[in-house]
């Protein structure tokens, strides 16, 4: 596939969906002049694009469409929900023809026959029902495939030519000088004007009363063309007006001209836009008109008055005349990327981090101060130019969510569910390749809301709810991760239904006791799926632990609220970018270990009462309120004896602040991550590993896991304390 | 090298117009929309030509004429239109609009060419 066929099929795709959209739009609000005008835009312009990559097969669909889309832009079709049905099967179908072009295959016949189909049903709405009938076959239908025959034109000289009556007496022909024209160049049209001539018995045979306007072709210049009228000059009015690309011609020619002091009249013909007799009869008048009044006019008023020059040409010299500097501003635009190329330079610029870390290290040793200020310049480039790059990968959510309008309005229609998507928080940014690996958890958790959460309309008025459900996507920022909810107001997730089912498969034992956000994590356990029929919608065998693992794979969570009647929330959390992050350095024995720093909150020092009392639990009293931590050394079951002096960092997530205990608290770190291999998966509380400034090794915590934990020793601790009183 | 604007909202148009107008030696650059036309038009982009879409989402061609002929440094600049509509109603509008003159899409670089070296010395 060369460049043009690849953007074409980009650029079809981004038309498709903006095309779904509107047609979605028109069913649910009716559509107005602009919607229907976009929709028939997009058709429109991949056949254009087809046009163009010689891709017959769309051409031929797209040409029926287009048609059909043409007829509802003038109104003579109206459009109906089944004509909708129709165009959104089109939209479909183009999309696999586009897929067709993007394989490079030919259409196999099922493809063939589903376009042959559509193509008929369109014609039907056309009223042109023997097409529909007649079983035409693809190859068969006649389309204008531009061979390249397309017809141009260029804009034309206009000569506007008023003979003086002695002109037929002086011996001269005034068709003789039309001939003469048509050797220079072309007449393309021409207006003979009688107006001029008398009543019969006033006319003079003898003489000419012709006036003409006349539309001309020509490559001559001004120059040549007037001298075409040489002998009639002095008894004749004559004009001639040059088209716009000449008039280019002149403007520019006038600005390269050398930056020489010159009269008006000299730029004027020097550029070619006047001739020297205009200048000449322009410049009589002004003397003419100067002895008659005090203030003798300016050559160009006089030139423009007289019809010889166009006010803008005159303008121009003027301005050439004045040598008007002119601002140049900066141009403005967009760069399409190959994503490829975007992933080497943020690979490059995590090499350059590490390096600019390790240069930085080397200068503090040596002590050198003005190293030292130059490496700490370097590392604050470094530093801006890695959240440049990060940038240059963001793109907003709300792509991702309208993609969701056509498969919320599918499934509910599949399930005679009346849904509205509502969404919110589209300009939120984050990582292109978090994006993509976002929508198919998405789309399970919204074909879950829609099949299990929001009920059938009667149910919903049954229960005191309007008919249509309500389906929410929001998407929001949040200390260094992206949240994303998808919210309905449906019938919520029953707890003793969870509660059951998780006892029936053996995932919990009966006398367990679990508090709310247990129990729904329940549902992402492998194997749980709590409705009771398998639909084809969700539950296709796969569960939401499918969910849970694609987001866990992208270092992220996911959560449930939910309110039984009233709906459920699913949250998402994910890191904003997969690449590089700042960090926060400490030190466990010899051991460095990197907390991201967007889920710090503050430092505190472990006192030695604090130890003390701490020795037998997983808590401390922070300014009244129980903060569960975890000794990291403990966790990591680091040999050493605890350091001289121990430190407590509290980190948040998800609303849930912890404490980590550490030795050493070592600043601001700008950490590339660097995946770990597999063999370190079931290790809990590391993320990751990064590369030192030094070359060593250190490991990234994995602060959602670690809250996990201690959250969870927290309740078992409360409840082992509850049980002893 | 004279420099030509291409304004189409399809990219699919900009790239294979652009690659034949590179080929022959012209400097092309792009513009995805008339607004975008417009703010590199006064940013100072002083093309020898001006290659324009009519039907576009946002301003449309016509309009985009129309608002090119008010910029001083531009009301004499040849524009010429793309067009798969053969109403010859269009085609008037756009040259009242100050065009001069049109070509119909698909277009072949031969014709392309050919049409540029008319308006473009």
């Amino acid at each position: 596939m060369d460049a043009i066929q690849q953007a074409f099929v980009v650029e079809s795709r981004e038309l498709l969906q903006a095309m779904e959209d509107n047609l979605l739009q028109m069913e649910s609000s009716g559509g107005d002049a602009e919607t229907i005008n976009a929709i028939f835009r997009a058709a429109h312009t991949i056949k254009g694009g087809a046009g163009v990559i010689e891709c017959k097969f769309i051409v031929e669909f797209t040409h029926v469409l287009e048609n059909v889309l043409d007829e509802m832009r003038s109104g003579t079709i109206k459009p109906d929900p089944e004509l909708i049905e129709v165009l959104l099967a089109c939209s479909d179908q183009l999309d696999s023809l586009v897929g067709c072009v993007e394989s490079e295959c030919e259409p196999d016949d099922e493809v063939n026959k589903a376009s042959v189909a559509l193509r008929q049903k369109l014609q039907r709405f056309l009223g042109n029902p023997a097409a529909a009938t007649g079983g035409v076959v693809p190859s068969e239908a006649k389309v204008e495939v531009s061979g390249g025959g397309g017809e141009m034109e260029t804009d034309n000289w206009h000569i506007s030519l008023r003979f003086g009556h002695d002109v037929l007496r002086k011996g001269m022909e005034p068709s003789a000088f039309l001939r003469y024209l048509n050797e220079l160049g072309r007449i393309v049209h021409l207006v003979t004007l009688p107006d001029g001539i008398p009543d019969a018995d006033e006319m003079d045979p003898e003489s000419c009363y012709l006036g003409f306007e006349i539309s001309y072709q020509s490559d001559a210049d001004k120059a040549k063309i007037d001298s075409v009228f040489d002998f009639v000059r002095d008894d004749c009015l004559i004009h001639i007006w040059p088209p716009h690309s000449k008039l280019a011609d002149f403007i520019s020619s006038i600005e390269e001209l050398p930056e020489d002091t010159m009269r008006l009249g000299e730029i004027l013909i020097k550029c070619g836009a006047l001739t020297q007799q205009e200048l000449d009869q322009a410049l009589s008048v002004q003397s003419d008109r100067s002895q008659e009044t005090e203030a003798q006019p300016r050559i160009g008023d006089v030139l423009v008055k007289q019809g010889a020059v166009t006010p803008e040409v005159v303008e121009a010299a003027a301005v050439k005349q004045s040598k008007v500097a002119e601002k140049k501003s900066l141009e403005s635009q967009l760069i399409r990327v190959q994503a490829a190329k975007l992933d080497l330079l943020i690979d490059l610029v995590g090499e350059m981090v590490i390096a600019s870390a390790g240069a930085n290290m080397l200068a503090h040793r040596s002590g050198e101060a003005a190293l030292v200020e130059s490496t700490s310049v370097i590392a604050m480039l470094v530093e801006q130019i890695r959240d440049s790059a990060l940038q240059l990968r963001m793109v907003q959510i709300g792509d991702t969510f309208t993609r969701f309008q056509r498969v919320v309005r599918d499934t509910s229609h599949e399930l005679g569910k009346d849904i509205e998507l509502v969404i919110s928080g589209s300009e939120a940014e984050l990582d292109k390749s978090v994006v993509e690996k976002l929508g198919d958890p998405l789309m399970h958790l919204v074909r879950n809301a829609i099949d299990h959460g929001i009920e059938s309309p009667d149910v919903r008025v049954a229960n005191g709810k309007p008919a249509r459900g309500t389906l929410r996507l929001n998407a929001y920022h949040e200390s260094g991760s992206i949240a994303i909810e998808i919210i309905d107001d449906g019938a919520g997730i029953s707890r003793e239904k969870i509660l059951a089912k998780a006892r029936d498969r053996g995932l919990i034992g009966s006398g367990q006791v679990l508090t709310d956000s247990e129990t729904y994590n329940l549902l992402f356990e492998p194997g749980f799926s709590t409705a009771e029929k398998i639909t084809n919608i969700s539950g296709r065998g796969v569960g939401l632990d499918v969910v849970k693992r694609g987001i866990t794979s992208l270092r992220g969570s996911v959560e449930v609220e939910s309110n039984e009647g009233a709906g459920s929330t699913f949250r998402i959390r994910l890191p904003l970018t997969l690449a590089i992050i700042d960090g926060f350095m400490v030190g466990v024995g010899k051991f460095t270990y990197v907390i991201p720093l967007g889920t710090v909150v503050e430092c505190i020092e472990l006192t030695e009462k604090d130890r003390v009392e701490t020795a037998n639990r997983q808590y401390i009293n922070l300014r009244g309120g129980v903060l569960p931590f975890v000794r990291l050394r403990e966790q990591f079951e680091i040999a050493e004896a605890a350091g001289r002096r121990e430190n407590i960092v509290v980190v948040q997530y998800a609303g849930q602040k912890i404490g980590l205990v550490v030795d050493e608290l070592m600043g601001e770190f700008q950490t590339v991550i660097k995946p770990l291999g597999s063999i370190f998966k079931h290790i809990k509380g590391i993320g990751g590993s990064t590369i030192l400034g030094s070359g060593d090794v250190a490991l990234i915590l994995d602060v959602q896991s670690l809250v996990a934990l201690a959250t969870v020793q927290q309740n078992r601790g409360q409840t082992a304390e509850a049980l002893r009183v | 090298m004279k420099k030509i604007l291409l304004v189409d909202d399809s990219t699919t148009i900009l790239l294979s117009m652009s690659a034949i107008l590179t080929k022959a030696g012209y400097e092309a650059s792009t513009a995805g929309n008339a607004d975008e036309g417009l703010t590199k038009l006064k940013g100072g982009l002083k093309p020898d030509l001006l290659i324009t879409d009519l039907n576009m989402p946002g301003m449309n061609g016509i309009d985009f004429i129309k608002e090119v002929r008010k910029l001083p440094d531009h009301k004499f600049m040849p524009i010429l239109f793309l067009t798969t509509e053969s109403q010859q109603a269009k085609r008037d509008e756009a040259k009242a609009a100050g065009a001069s003159g049109w070509l119909v899409k698909p277009v072949d670089a031969a014709q392309l060419v050919g049409t540029i070296k008319l308006v473009v010395k």
